[in-house]
């Protein structure tokens, strides 16, 4: 009888539109308000540069985010992404670097170090993606245990090639993803606002993304369906190890090297960054959207921190409490859901 | 009642759309299926009676492309078959609805209506979802077939467990293929849904798809089925006509008082 009496308590069409929207973007809504918060409160927050800055921060988290976004959202995991993307800084270093443990490598025309390395970091995620896919899907191992391996054994290889040495002194020509910009906004800014848009669009238009949702929802339902899982899950891991490849370029050329901890901690901060944008754990739930909102979220109070002069361990202490607040967030809104929708 | 034990004609099995021919099937020392030999014609409704773990749902499974016999054929029209996947079946027309639904409750109702099946338009070569086309479609199957869903976008977590069962009904009617396989579909259903939905399955049998209805509800079977083949400990127990049986009778066969009816002495 519970069931009907709800159901008389339920909303209208409209509003249920709009508290739907609300809870959807709820985290987009607590990004406005944090930074307007922030601009009241702290002198000199409020600038253009320092709002460029956050989006150009968030880059690389928010690269490997996405990658991370995927294979949760098809009821695995990719704990590699950290990992994966310093490598693939660290062979472009080592390829084009000039300094350090670089091999100083040339090409004429010297414009052609930019697609070559930019395909070498996307090849090179792309197979460890492919190794991870193939061992949770053909083998059947847990995702967090194949991908922990590849976690640690991944960054074993980045210092092994770099024998622990830092490499710097990338050409120009890699430099201009870091340093040029277009209608003032840097172009590794650009290039974070493009994965999200081109993401977004493949899991939410295309039979690709459509399938991934619903393996994460009931993978026997869509295999019984005639989807094929294995392939579907494999790619999802081959995208984001390229994912992670692409975050590495872009790390590569923002710091015109790498070393051999390069990005380390970062994984953590993707994590947080996609619970708080509302992507479940437990597969076939979430928004690249939210997800974009979490990492912008996290780099403002990372930015905050910074202009006030307190002391960085602040940072991971708040970043800390806003997990675990997601995630109460998100027990909450699905008992506004169960209530009201 | 010895009188049963001659064997009954049945369609020919030269004519028949799916023909299992000493299908055997082990799990170790088990023997779940012993020796199956059945036929089903286009459309014919064939009830397949059995008490819990007489091996309904293993045959089911075999003929659904998602177990393999240990021995026998699986021929489909005419052809022997060997399917790997519920892909395969499905791709040589057989739909099977699950006795635990087969829908991803996480996304919507148009989402599930075309799993597997999206309708896809390209743009500057890439398929992407035609939205608008499955929602209109998904409307007008459902409607066609009596089901009321507040809204096509809803995630299919918020409805009834009516409401899902009649989604999947409804996907099967619609694809409809050339047999099609029912494991207890009416097990949350009401009385007037289940109407509907032996309606259904008359309207599937009228466009010449067989189908393959497991059930434990005796009235059901007499309700639809031309056919009933009950299965007792993994071995086709009856293969009668089910104008040349009755309810009692069929009892009997189910709990072991009848040995074998109606089939070929081995």
């Amino acid at each position: 009888m519970t069931a009907i009496t709800d159901d008389s308590q339920r909303l209208g069409p409209r509003r249920r539109a709009v508290l739907e929207f609300a809870l959807d973007n709820l985290v987009w809504l607590i990004l406005l308000v944090v930074l307007v918060v922030f601009s009241l409160t702290i002198p000199r927050f409020f600038q253009i540069g320092i709002l460029l800055n956050i989006l150009e921060q968030s880059t690389f988290v928010g690269v490997i985010a996405v990658g991370l976004s995927l294979t949760l959202i098809a009821g695995h995991m990719d704990l590699s992404v950290e990992s994966v993307m310093a490598l693939a800084a660290m062979i472009v270093a080592l390829t084009f670097g000039t300094g350090g443990a670089g091999s100083g490598l040339e090409l004429t025309p010297a414009f052609l170090a930019f697609p070559v390395s930019l395909a070498m970091a996307l090849t090179v995620g792309a197979l460890i993606g492919l190794f991870n896919g193939t061992l949770v899907v053909r083998f059947g191992i847990n995702a967090f245990i194949v991908t922990l391996g590849s976690y640690i054994l991944v960054r074993g290889m980045v210092v092994a090639l770099s024998g622990g040495r830092s490499v710097y002194g990338l050409p120009d020509i890699l430099r201009v993803m870091a340093v040029e910009r277009i209608a003032g906004v840097p172009l590794t800014a650009w290039a974070l606002i493009l994965t999200f848009t081109v993401f977004a669009f493949i899991l939410g238009r295309t039979p690709f993304g459509r399938h991934l949702m619903m393996i994460g929802g009931n993978a026997v339902a869509t295999y019984r369906a005639g989807i094929d899982v294995k392939r579907t899950v494999t790619i999802a891991f081959v995208l984001s190890g390229a994912l992670a490849g692409l975050a590495g370029w872009l790390l590569a050329s923002r710091t015109a090297g790498a070393t051999a901890n390069l990005g380390i901690g970062m994984l953590f901060q993707a994590f947080a960054a996609v619970v708080i944008g509302g992507v479940s754990l437990k597969g076939g739930q979430g928004r690249l959207s939210g997800v974009f909102a979490g990492v912008l979220l996290l780099t403002s109070i990372q930015t905050a921190i910074n202009v006030m002069g307190m002391p960085p361990h602040y940072t991971q202490m708040i970043q800390g409490s806003l997990v675990l607040l997601a995630v109460l967030l998100d027990a909450l809104k699905g008992a506004v859901r169960r209530r009201y929708l | 009642m010895t009188t049963a034990s001659l064997p009954t004609p049945g369609p020919s099995t030269d004519g028949a759309l799916l023909e299992l021919r000493s299908i055997r099937k082990r799990f170790g020392a088990i023997e779940a299926l012993r020796d199956v030999t059945f036929s089903i014609a286009a459309g014919e409704v064939v009830a397949l009676l059995g008490d819990n773990g007489a091996g309904k749902s293993t045959l089911v499974k075999i003929i659904s492309g998602g177990l393999e016999p240990t021995s026998g054929e699986v021929v489909f029209e005419g052809v022997p078959r060997h399917f790997g996947s519920p892909a395969e079946a499905k791709a040589a027309g057989i739909e099977t609805v699950y006795q635990d639904l087969s829908l991803c409750t996480n996304v919507d109702v148009v989402a599930n209506f075309f799993m597997g099946r999206e309708i896809t338009k390209r743009v500057l070569g890439i398929p992407v979802l035609d939205e608008r086309r499955m929602r209109e479609e998904t409307a007008r199957a459902l409607e066609d077939g009596g089901t009321r869903i507040p809204s096509l976008r809803t995630h299919v977590e918020h409805l009834s467990g009516g409401q899902r069962q009649a989604i999947e009904l409804n996907r099967f009617v619609h694809w409809g293929g050339k047999l099609v396989l029912l494991d207890e579909p009416f097990a949350a259903l009401g009385v007037e849904q289940t109407r509907r939905g032996l309606e259904m399955i008359d309207r599937v049998r009228q466009r010449g798809i067989g189908v393959v209805l497991i059930t434990h509800i005796m009235a059901q079977a007499f309700a639809i089925a031309d056919r009933i083949v009950v299965m007792r400990q993994g071995a086709v127990a009856g293969d009668l006509a089910t104008r040349d049986t009755s309810p009692d009778e069929v009892v009997h066969m189910i709990t072991g008082e009848i040995e074998t009816v109606g089939t070929r002495n081995p």
